[in-house]
């Protein structure tokens, strides 16, 4: 059998017990190469220079200790086997250390030189096998990932056919129609739509699972997006003769998260809850913040319906998980809508849960984070926890020519704010996540780690960026203005966080007056405009 | 006043009927293509007032359609409207970047295209870009 020369890299601080290991090494079949060092940050460096074969690690070294020595290793190159190599014998701290991902735990002193060659070819093969393991699932979650997009594809292609053909009918566009036929048809009609949410909620659990979903946060409104489902849920909660109530504080603060996706969540919620109620029953949606909790805003969809039996509690969000009872039909049936649910949620840092009896009810509630200016600008602020010098708010806007802006010109602010992130410097600038400033014009806000003076090089960069989007000035008029935050004289005295909420409240400032006079800023600026 | 031309490119015969037939309904006169030659072969003798593409075409798709109108001078105004069962996480933001006006996924609502296309043939619309300072 063929031996290739093992590479070892052995991180131990006695010599005496380094000798060792090399003498037990050279007594083995196979040729071994050993590179010892002494201090966990030497192994480290190592590892980054070149990949061993397999680590040895002593866990208690000058620079570090116990469960942390092989923490470490691990998260620094997980695809490197690990055997310990430990003074004591310690079973649980062996346990949590195989659990982590070390292949073998060892005891110093009872280790024979065919023992440790052993151990050290096993760990290897096992490491690779993981490897290999790994690599088939993520082809598989591809795999899935591409077929299903496939197939959601085919499928539309005939049910584009069918909704065609029966709205010609039901438009009269082939000869008249009889009340029946017309009802009949509002029938098909219905299923069409079934079937359409049913390839779309198909898509979006596979990218779900495969880790394709993105979101983009806004700073939105609760409140909109909660009238806005409530609106279209109404026709069905009518149907039933359900109630639907909404309960939103009043000074509900604004939300970082993305709209389209927590529109679906709230539908997908409203939609069970009126499902599972009988008629004369009601929904209620109400968006809260709690006092514990005051970074996340908690949004509850409550329902008079039958509730939800213990066993079912625990794997209700699971995928494809479908209630025995359930007797009409909903919006796709496909039993995805939770799953979904909790993966937008989870996206957003946010949890999701239900509380219900059978019997009494069912309440869904589901967090999301809070819009923090404060929290978005600290890291690009401030230097080594000291506050820049100078900062500028440069404004980007894009007013469409005409009043009814195109369907695609979600598409075109798109575009642009993906490239005004592209005009900055990550590390001291930050580009504002867009805010819904209620006209069709799109605002976008950069606030600028520079002085009024240096901050024109990167207007200039944004505007000559900008003029390349195809088409951009056959739509819209764009307007790039800067203006200075004006820094109180006392900041410097201020604690790190109180500065970075005094600039967040500058900005934030600086921002409402220019959007409610929708003039430029007070103070010097420049405008450079078309 | 002549009706305004609406070119169909779409190889399923079933669709195209169907579109044939709201369209007329709603004033338009309809020509149709089943691929991307025979799309550029009648755009070349008549130039439609707008086009509706279907992206997945036999003898190469709807971008490469897409792409030789616009690198036609006479042809790259003709506001194009992409209508696909593809999926538009992918395909939205290639046909607006390649010149598309809209994309529509299939089956697309008939109010919101029709809207579309009488918005994209409305006089403001058709206003041609001023030239860069």
């Amino acid at each position: 059998m063929d031996h290739p020369t093992t590479q070892v890299l052995l991180i131990e601080d006695n010599p005496g017990d380094a000798d060792l290991v090399r003498l037990r090494l050279l007594e083995g079949k196979s040729p071994v190469n050993v590179n010892c060092v002494n201090l966990l940050s030497d192994g480290l460096a190592s590892l980054t220079r070149e990949t061993p074969s397999v680590v040895l690690l002593d866990l208690n070294l000058p620079d570090s200790r116990g469960a942390d020595t092989f923490r470490r290793v691990l998260e620094h190159s997980p695809n490197v086997p690990v055997v310990v190599l430990s003074g004591q014998d310690d079973e649980s701290l062996a346990i949590e250390a195989v659990h982590q991902g070390v292949q073998d735990y060892l005891i110093k002193g009872n280790i024979s030189g065919g023992h440790l060659e052993r151990a050290i070819r096993y760990a290897v093969e096992r490491q690779a096998l993981l490897r290999s393991l790994e690599i088939t699932r993520k082809q598989q979650l591809e795999f899935k990932d591409q077929f299903l997009s496939h197939v959601s594809h085919e499928l539309r292609t005939p049910l584009t056919c069918i909704y065609q053909y029966v709205s010609l009918i039901q438009d009269g566009l082939a000869g008249p129609v009889s009340p029946d036929q017309s009802d009949h048809l509002k029938i098909v009609l219905k299923s069409v739509n079934q079937l359409r949410a049913m390839i779309h909620d198909l898509l979006e659990a596979t990218r779900a699972e495969t880790g394709k979903m993105r979101i983009e946060p806004r700073c939105i409104s609760l409140g909109e997006l909660i009238r806005q489902t409530v609106a279209m849920m109404q026709p069905t909660a009518d149907e039933k003769k359900i109630g639907l109530e909404i309960g939103v504080d009043q000074r509900l603060p604004l939300v970082h998260a993305d709209p389209d996706r927590v529109l679906e969540v709230l539908i997908n919620l409203v939609d069970n809850a009126i499902k599972f109620t009988p008629p004369d029953g009601s929904v209620l949606v109400q968006a809260c913040v709690v006092e514990a909790d005051p970074g996340s805003v908690y949004i509850s969809v409550t329902d008079t319906g039958r509730g939800i039996s213990p066993e079912a509690r625990v794997s209700i969000f699971d995928r494809l998980y479908q209630d025995a009872d359930s007797v009409d039909s909903n919006r796709s049936g496909l039993g995805l809508g939770l799953f979904i649910c909790r993966e937008i949620v989870r996206l957003h840092q946010g949890r999701i849960w239900v509380s219900s009896e059978p019997g009494q009810g069912s309440n869904f509630t589901f967090t999301l984070p809070t819009y923090s200016l404060a929290k978005l600008l600290g890291p690009v602020i401030t230097h080594h926890d000291c506050l820049r010098r100078a900062f500028v708010l440069v404004t980007v806007e894009l007013t469409p020519l005409s009043t009814a802006p195109p369907r695609n010109w979600k598409q075109t602010w798109r575009q642009c704010l993906e490239i005004l992130r592209r005009c900055i410097f990550l590390d001291k600038d930050l580009v504002l996540p867009p805010m819904a400033t209620g006209g069709a014009a799109e605002t976008f806000f950069v606030v600028a780690s520079t002085d009024l003076d240096r901050s024109r090089i990167m207007t200039t960069r944004i505007r000559e960026a900008l003029e390349r989007v195809p088409d951009l000035q056959s739509k819209c008029t764009l307007t790039i203005t800067a203006a200075p935050v004006d820094l109180p004289a006392d900041i410097s005295t201020r604690s790190p966080e109180q500065q970075i909420q005094s600039v967040a409240d500058l900005v934030t400032g600086m921002i409402k007056t220019g959007l409610d006079r929708k003039q430029p800023f007070t103070g010097k600026t420049e405008r450079y405009s078309n | 006043m002549p009706r305004p031309r609406i070119l169909v490119v779409d190889d399923d015969p079933d669709l195209v009927r169907a579109l044939r037939l709201r369209l007329q309904a709603n004033n338009y006169e309809v020509t149709s293509a089943g691929d991307g030659d025979a799309a550029i072969a009648s755009v070349t003798k008549e130039r439609p007032a707008l086009i509706i593409l279907d992206l997945g075409l036999p003898n190469g798709d709807g971008f490469v359609v897409l792409e030789r109108l616009q690198n036609s001078q006479a042809l790259s105004g003709v506001p194009v409207i992409v209508l696909s069962a593809r999926d538009p996480k992918n395909n939205e933001q290639r046909a607006l970047t390649a010149g598309a006006t809209a994309f529509f996924q299939k089956p697309a609502d008939n109010n919101e295209l029709i809207n579309m296309i009488s918005f994209s043939l409305s006089p403001r619309s058709t206003q041609s870009a001023p030239s860069s300072s």
